[in-house]
């Protein structure tokens, strides 16, 4: 046996793509339901337009959002936590900055109880001044806590000029807001809920009687559209130094304002990222940390929300090598745009990729994510199965149009949080 | 219920399989009988800087990532006080590229200079990111010696501080993979859409002539059972003081450890939970409040942990939690409660053996630790707990003898 020699693989296959049933509920509401699961989990979404975009002020819609089983008039945010822990049911609020919803896991002989637990909650949901003080405090800690890490001081300060102060993606929450918020900010915001049409996300064997439940809830929630708020970015170009007394590390953010997933670059532009930074084998990995030992980890994204999407090049690297990573990290954007990705490394990558769908697409739960990945990002169906051809054609000239074309160093944002 | 089928080869590598036809994937886990408890007191974070080292090439192969990522696959590792875990994901009928990859760095690595060189930067860097650069993050760096006098959980698996690292030398690093890293002292489980025969052929080709190494027999000396309460104070500049209360209890192993976790759960896990609702919500002294279990596999320790409120003095803030335990022991739990995080364990359960490499992983943490056929025991070890169980549990373990306490106080 010759150990030197590797021996033969395959290609990734490209998946058969599940797609879930849809069944229309009341109101216009849909319902993506999986049935096929093995055992006895059951995982339902229930997703609103309702992110932080929304808001008015600062923190009210992820305050609502937290707060929106938290107490009725009936029963107090104890004896709701209570109901559902004795189920064994576990709420998840979800929100970011387009939607926000409420996540219920349980077991099948026990979901249609957490359900109607929720129903009884949120149907009737008060905000309880005492919930709003409490979550007020706690958020206030955590926040306090979080300005002590440059990749916190970092993240934020990026994300002010990537999009513009003035825009909602754009807007961060300081200290003070936190004392700003009252019980009719999360009231009024609480209506949002209430008359606005979710969509509803299944994952696991329930019966007839189940989905008759929630097409009883749906009935009770109200049509009504809103309004889209005002999102005309402007991102700030160059260079701007967040100071942070003592800081042993740096935190590096480097990036432009770029497109969502309808672009047409963005399957090509996937790849590219991978390459230069999108996995471990990455050029940034394999420069930085592996051939320097700088950090502990890079790595660079493109980042997609509704109604915008950036590139980013994110990393923690020891103070003193902090100007040396940042010419690294252009050096190797700039070798991108000069030479072209040898067929060795783009046939890696693409494998890589194709491998990376199989991982992304394995079980009922991640099969669901992929779905809403569609569905949120208003995606054709063939979404996956045209990234899968788009990974399989996209040639090395390509990419370095590509990179020419998107990774103009004097395009760039950069952000740098330390003692520097 | 997780399914296996068993076999061992000539050299004393124990594999595993676990079948699963609804994954197109294979997991490829290899886990080592061999954690930070295993150092030296003047060595320490070497096991963790040495899985760092696993993935700088091997005998024959010069880079692990590309052929792996060629094949499509995706790896990481992770060490702990008592074991290092290596695992691979990649499409199933791809398994052969992970067992050529993983057999080669069993049977001996490349030991190159310049991977130790760079290594030993990434991992002085983690250090920083992770225990230095982070407010309150060098707790256990500082916590973990007051509780531990003699056993080396006495350190933490970074290491007891960076100069550690920094001495490293290649000498050290042959001596510890000759020590720890052979077939005798490993488990390999192979889970996913791949069929036993196949498996076992392949494993065979692979590993059958990775010579047997002399067995590593472990000879820790237990930690003495703790007869004093132990206090530390330390400073720095933190947003808020905080309260770390340590309790030794039996280690993972032990019929303890499912106690201890149900009343942790009836203690911190969520918000119906006791200490949440009287010391978070009700009569607010801290803005957290948690309690877990280390659930070391040599020792155990109950931990409950807190951010005091600004007009909250220590004194008082540990007299409430005091408060709570008094109020557990002589009230008890009622079968309301009990049944409650019982059910709330049961769905947790199955959510996490929904994925492959969760129970791979198990599978492989419960092999190493000689408990493989109890594995689908859990649940019948949790539902057998009584509030009795609890109660004496509590009595027995919370006790000022038992105690080591770490204040930080803001600056």
């Amino acid at each position: 046996m010759n150990r030197t020699i590797a021996p033969k693989y395959t290609k990734a296959q490209s998946l058969d793509i599940e797609f879930p049933h849809k069944i229309e509920l009341s109101n216009g509401i849909s319902l993506y339901h999986l049935s096929e699961v093995q055992d006895d989990t059951v995982k339902l979404d229930i997703v609103w337009d309702a992110g932080s975009k929304y808001q008015e002020k600062p923190l009210v819609a992820s305050f609502t959002n937290k707060l929106l089983l938290a107490g009725t008039t009936d029963l107090n945010a104890q004896q709701i936590s209570e109901k559902f822990d004795f189920l064994g049911g576990y709420i998840a609020h979800d929100i970011d900055k387009d939607q926000a919803g409420v996540t219920l896991y349980g077991l099948n002989d026990k979901i249609s109880d957490i359900f109607n637990v929720f129903n009884e909650a949120f149907a009737d949901a008060v905000f309880p001044e005492t919930e709003i003080e409490k979550l007020v405090e706690i958020k206030k800690n955590n926040y306090k806590v979080s300005q002590e890490k440059v990749s916190t001081l970092c993240h934020k300060e990026f994300n002010k000029h990537i999009f513009g102060t003035q825009t909602a993606y754009g807007r961060v929450a300081e200290l003070k807001d936190f004392d700003n918020l009252n019980i009719n900010d999360l009231k009024n915001y609480y209506q949002y809920y209430l008359n606005t049409k979710p969509v509803l996300f299944l994952v696991g064997k329930v019966s007839n009687q189940f989905i008759e439940q929630l097409n009883n809830w749906t009935k009770t929630i109200g049509q009504k559209k809103i309004s889209l708020p005002n999102q005309a970015f402007i991102q700030k170009q160059g260079k701007v130094v967040i100071h942070k007394k003592d800081a042993i590390q740096s935190a590096i953010r480097i990036g432009k304002l770029l497109f969502t997933k309808t672009h047409p670059d963005y399957y090509k532009f996937q790849v590219l990222n991978t390459i230069l930074g999108g996995y471990f084998g990455s050029r940034l990995m394999a420069n930085i940390r592996e051939d320097k030992g700088y950090t502990y980890g890079i790595g660079s994204g493109l980042s997609v929300l509704e109604d915008a999407g950036y590139f980013f090049v994110s990393t923690e690297v020891a103070k003193d090598v902090t100007d040396l990573t940042i010419k690294e990290i252009y050096n190797e954007i700039e070798k991108l745009q000069t030479q072209l990705v040898s067929d060795q490394e783009l046939e890696k990558v693409k494998n890589y990729l194709l491998g990376e769908f199989l991982r992304q697409s394995d079980g009922p739960i991640a099969i669901m994510e992929n779905y809403k990945n569609i569905y949120f990002n208003n995606l054709s169906e063939n979404y996956y199965s045209d990234f899968i051809k788009a990974v399989h054609s996209v040639t090395p000239k390509q990419l370095q149009d590509i990179a020419i074309k998107h990774l103009n160093k004097n395009t760039m944002l950069e952000v740098v949080a330390g003692n520097v | 219920m997780i399914t296996y089928q068993t076999f061992t080869l000539k050299n004393g590598l124990k594999v595993i399989h676990h079948h699963d036809k609804t994954t197109p994937m294979v997991v490829v886990n290899t886990i080592y009988n061999v954690g930070a408890r295993d150092e030296t007191p003047h060595k320490t974070g070497f096991a963790h800087l040495f899985e760092h080292l696993m993935f700088g090439g091997s005998k024959h192969i010069k880079n692990y990532d590309t052929p792996l990522q060629l094949a499509g696959g995706e790896c990481n590792a992770f060490t702990n006080n008592d074991i290092t875990n290596y695992y691979n994901t990649l499409p199933a009928q791809n398994l052969e590229t992970a067992l050529w990859l993983e057999s080669d760095r069993m049977l001996e690595l490349a030991f190159t200079q310049k991977s130790l060189d760079v290594q030993r930067q990434v991992v002085i860097e983690e250090f920083k990111q992770r225990y230095l650069n982070q407010p309150y993050g060098d707790v256990w760096l500082k916590f973990r010696p007051l509780i531990y006098k003699q056993h080396p959980y006495q350190w933490p698996t970074i290491g007891k501080n960076i100069d550690h690292i920094a001495n490293a030398t290649m000498q050290n690093v042959k001596a510890f993979f000759y020590k720890h890293y052979g077939p005798q002292n490993a488990t390999l489980v192979i889970g996913g859409n791949v069929e036993f025969d196949t498996v076992k052929n392949l494993v065979q080709k692979w590993y059958n002539d990775i010579p047997s190494r002399e067995k590593y027999i472990r000879n820790i000396p237990a930690e003495p059972k703790q007869t004093e309460e132990r206090r530390l104070t330390i400073e720095r500049e933190v947003p808020n003081n905080a309260l770390y209360m340590a309790f030794r209890m039996g280690n993972r192993l032990t019929p303890e450890h499912y106690a201890g976790d149900l009343l942790s759960d009836i203690l911190s896990g969520g918000k119906s939970s006791r200490l949440y609702l009287e010391l978070v919500k009700n009569n607010p002294m801290f803005s957290n409040l948690s309690t877990f279990l280390t659930a070391g596999w040599e020792d155990g320790l109950f931990i409950i942990s807190g951010h005091l409120l600004p007009n909250i003095t220590f004194k008082k803030a540990e007299q409430a939690i005091w408060n709570q335990i008094r109020k557990l022991i002589e009230q008890s739990i009622d079968k309301t409660e009990l049944t409650k995080v019982k059910n709330k364990f049961e769905t947790a359960k199955a959510f996490q053996e929904q994925n492959l490499l969760n129970r791979v992983m198990n599978i492989a943490m419960y092999d190493q630790m000689g408990q493989l056929d109890e594995i689908n025991n859990e649940r019948q070890k949790y539902d057998l707990i009584s509030a009795n169980d609890l109660i004496n549990f509590a009595k027995k373990t919370f006790v000022k003898t038992n105690v080591s306490i770490l204040t930080i106080k803001a600056k």
